[in-house]
């Protein structure tokens, strides 16, 4: 059975969909991407989904549930690259992914997901001073 | 027979004015070729009937003509009326004008779309001050709109919402959501540019035009 491989970039997990989704691979990924995040300790996940021209509420509902998951593992996930057909199917379908944050490109998405690590690591680091202070 | 009819008709101008029955007209033709009444009878009813289908085909061809245009300037009606205009690096406009529909929706939607991806996009106006009237369809065709280029990564601001619509909005109890809403165009802008980290100066020494300068030596 195939799977879909998932990249490490620092503190960055990169999953690019190449083909297309049906729902054993999905959940396969589902599985793969939250056993990945606890290992690797990732801050923030990348989906790109640009190569993606067909979508149905199931995959739909997946994107939700990662985002859903690694949220609950303290890690930001943006989803990228969404094709203009694809976003208004999920529209007419009434998923609005609430709560899944997006970008253009790869690009974006990375700038975006390397701030949101950098700030926290700024977070983390003032209240280690603010403990060493003490 | 019917081939001297035919010839009848196609000779006269107006086959219609036929009050006479006299030698030059079309019955008269008919009367005076035809011994008996029932072949003229028939030769008439052949007659009625090319007439009948001539007159058919020429409302027919005239429908058709005018169909095809109205459709051809309904398209350009629909194309023209929803350009999608590049403010600045980043920044693109939607300038609506005309009562927005399922179908025109659609287009606006999908253009708007295709453009966010050409251009890479991260901010879209859409400018409704040319939207005369909206009622919950138009509000949820515009939440559509902007949901789906949020899932594209961009992020939409509605501008130009005049003091009328703003109460049918609010009376109507349409939910904008967290939908950014500017009150013109100009305001978007500076929005959008304070997204994308630009924001506009003025000079420090602007340059001073001759013309201007002129009244202020007197």
């Amino acid at each position: 059975m195939d799977r879909i491989p998932i990249l490490r970039m620092g503190p960055v997990l990169l999953v690019s969909i190449q083909v297309d989704m049906h729902d054993e691979l999905a959940l396969t990924l589902q599985d793969d991407l939250t056993n990945a995040i606890t290992t690797h300790g990732a801050r923030g996940v990348l989906i790109d989904i640009s190569a993606v021209s067909v979508v149905d509420s199931f995959m739909g509902r997946m994107l939700a549930n990662i985002a859903g998951i690694a949220r609950v593992l303290d890690a930001t996930t943006v989803v990228v690259g969404m094709q203009p057909a694809v976003a208004i199917t999920l529209v007419e379908l009434g998923l609005s992914l609430e709560g899944v944050r997006t970008a253009l490109n790869v690009e974006k998405g990375m700038a975006h997901l390397q701030a949101v690590v950098a700030s926290a690591e700024v977070f983390s680091d003032s209240s280690d001073d603010a403990d060493g202070a003490h | 027979m019917l081939s001297t009819t035919i010839f009848a008709i196609s000779s006269r101008t107006s086959t219609v004015a036929l009050p006479r029955c006299g030698a030059s007209t079309t019955f008269g033709i008919l009367r005076s070729a035809s011994r008996d009444t029932d072949s003229l009878a028939d030769d008439i009813w052949s007659a009625t009937l090319l007439l009948d289908q001539l007159a058919l085909h020429t409302t027919d061809v005239y429908l058709r003509a005018r169909q095809e245009l109205i459709s051809r300037q309904q398209q350009d009606m629909l194309e023209l009326s929803t350009p999608v205009v590049k403010l600045w690096e980043g920044v693109l406009a939607l300038p609506m004008i005309g009562t927005l529909d399922s179908s025109r929706t659609q287009v606006v939607m999908e253009s708007l779309l295709q453009r966010i991806v050409e251009t890479g996009s991260d901010v879209a106006i859409l400018d409704i001050t040319g939207v005369p009237t909206v009622d919950t369809l138009t509000a949820q065709h515009l939440l559509k709109t902007v949901t789906a280029a949020r899932l594209m990564g961009a992020e939409c601001i509605i501008s130009g919402i005049r003091p009328q619509i703003a109460q049918t909005i609010v009376h109507l109890g349409v939910d904008l959501g967290d939908v950014i809403t500017k009150a013109t165009l100009a305001d978007a802008f500076k929005l959008a540019l304070s997204r994308l980290g630009l924001g506009i100066m003025r000079q420090r020494h602007a340059p001073v035009a001759a013309h201007a300068a002129a009244p202020t030596a007197d």
